[in-house]
């Protein structure tokens, strides 16, 4: 299994079932140090703000639940959210 | 609840201005100040054990050229005057069109049943208004109004919650029962098997993430969400008893000491097994204070009349 699978899985299952557009939800699992990765998610333009969401709850959702995912394969997780 | 707001900044209430900061910056995943835009809306006071306490409120949100293209938006108290209806302007920018589609395709886990797509598969619910209520052109003109279409019955928006909770016990690669019941109009999920302990986290903040995201997700597919209760392996059954516990000893030290106490923020059906619980202790009462996710349960004595009685909204 390679680093960030179930990481990048569970992060691009989670944006692609809020957007509106999910060919174009990209999710990108970088090495961010040892034992630490970075997802860096992509979506249309128009979508980003649902997977934002009000207050950036939703983002600080799928935070939590990046981590969590994280938590399974022994990393941490930090998850940009990038235009 | 996460209608179709945009948005680029975090409200936060903590015990201290910096605190608030801070935190608000690891939200907004910025590493210095240099990158927000920060909007001090009270600087709190200390208080004494937390009685009389009032906490920092701060707005932040990141300057502009960390995150254009944000929509316009005024709330009370977090309109800091940025982004000044340059919505429309923007459209015409650089597209973000990437074909990413290696990755989207191939590593999506399988889903069970009825989480397939439901974009695709809830006809009955997208009359007229459902559709024009995702064109981004519209959108904005639908927030005004507050007009929303016509939301799928609730077992529908059972179906939808279960798939997507089976979908991402996948995707996390657990093996876990999902169910769902409806009672009261209240849809409670359950999900339940010796690895979804994985899915609560400290303190069930794992928990109240997948219920936040579960109820984006109803709400993006079904244009309403009912209101919702999770429980994942058990936990938020050990919880309310354990809060009632934590109830009754604050509420027996309110009664001594005479004065208030505040409680952490809480979502509103934990504030709900408080405000219970003190119902039914005598020489004392609770009410909620705070916004949103800052919103916290106050436990006061019964005679003190001065507090802000704000008539719970909690349920």
């Amino acid at each position: 299994m390679s680093e960030g699978e179930i990481v990048g899985r569970v992060v691009r299952y989670v944006v692609e079932e809020i957007v509106d557009d999910a060919s174009n939800v990209e999710v990108e699992v970088v090495d961010d140090g040892e034992d630490a990765v970075l997802a860096e998610v992509r979506t249309a333009k128009k979508d980003m703000g649902r997977v934002i969401g009000r207050r950036g709850r939703v983002a600080r959702a799928i935070r939590t639940v990046a981590r969590a995912a994280g938590d399974e394969e022994g990393l941490e997780v930090a998850v940009d959210f990038l235009d | 609840m996460d209608r179709e707001q945009r948005l680029a900044e975090v409200e936060l209430s903590r015990k201290t201005v910096d605190e608030a900061i801070a935190d608000g910056l690891k939200e907004l995943g910025l590493s210095s100040r240099d990158e927000a835009e920060i909007t001090v809306v009270s600087e709190g006071k200390p208080g004494f054990l937390g009685i009389g306490r009032e906490m920092a409120v701060v707005v932040l949100r990141p300057k502009p050229q960390q995150r254009r293209r944000r929509r316009r938006r005024r709330r009370k108290g977090g309109g800091n005057g940025n982004g000044n209806g340059r919505s429309e302007a923007r459209s015409g920018g650089k597209q973000r069109q990437k074909q990413g589609q290696g990755q989207s395709k191939s590593s999506k886990p399988q889903q069970t049943g009825q989480s397939k797509k439901q974009n695709e598969d809830r006809p009955k619910n997208r009359g007229s208004s459902g559709q024009s209520n995702r064109k981004p052109n519209t959108r904005e003109s639908a927030a005004v109004n507050k007009e929303r279409p016509e939301q799928a019955d609730i077992a529908t928006q059972a179906e939808v919650a279960c798939g997507f909770l089976e979908g991402l016990v996948e995707a996390f690669g657990l093996e876990a029962e999902v169910s769902s019941r409806i009672e009261d109009d209240i849809l409670f999920l359950d999900v339940s098997g010796d690895q979804s302990e994985a899915l609560v986290g400290q303190r069930g903040a794992v928990l109240d993430s997948v219920l936040e995201l579960t109820r984006t997700v109803v709400q993006r597919k079904t244009f309403g969400a009912p209101r919702m209760r999770l429980d994942i392996a058990g936990y938020t059954e050990r919880r309310r008893e354990a809060l009632r516990i934590y109830a009754g000893k604050l509420a027996e030290k309110v009664k001594e000491g005479g004065g208030e106490i505040g409680l952490e923020p809480m979502n509103p059906a934990d504030r709900k097994v408080v405000h219970d619980a003190i119902a039914e202790i005598d020489g004392v009462r609770s009410f909620s204070e705070g916004q949103d996710q800052d919103r916290a349960v106050v436990i006061a004595p019964d005679a003190a009349s001065d507090a802000s009685e704000d008539g719970d909204s909690d349920e």
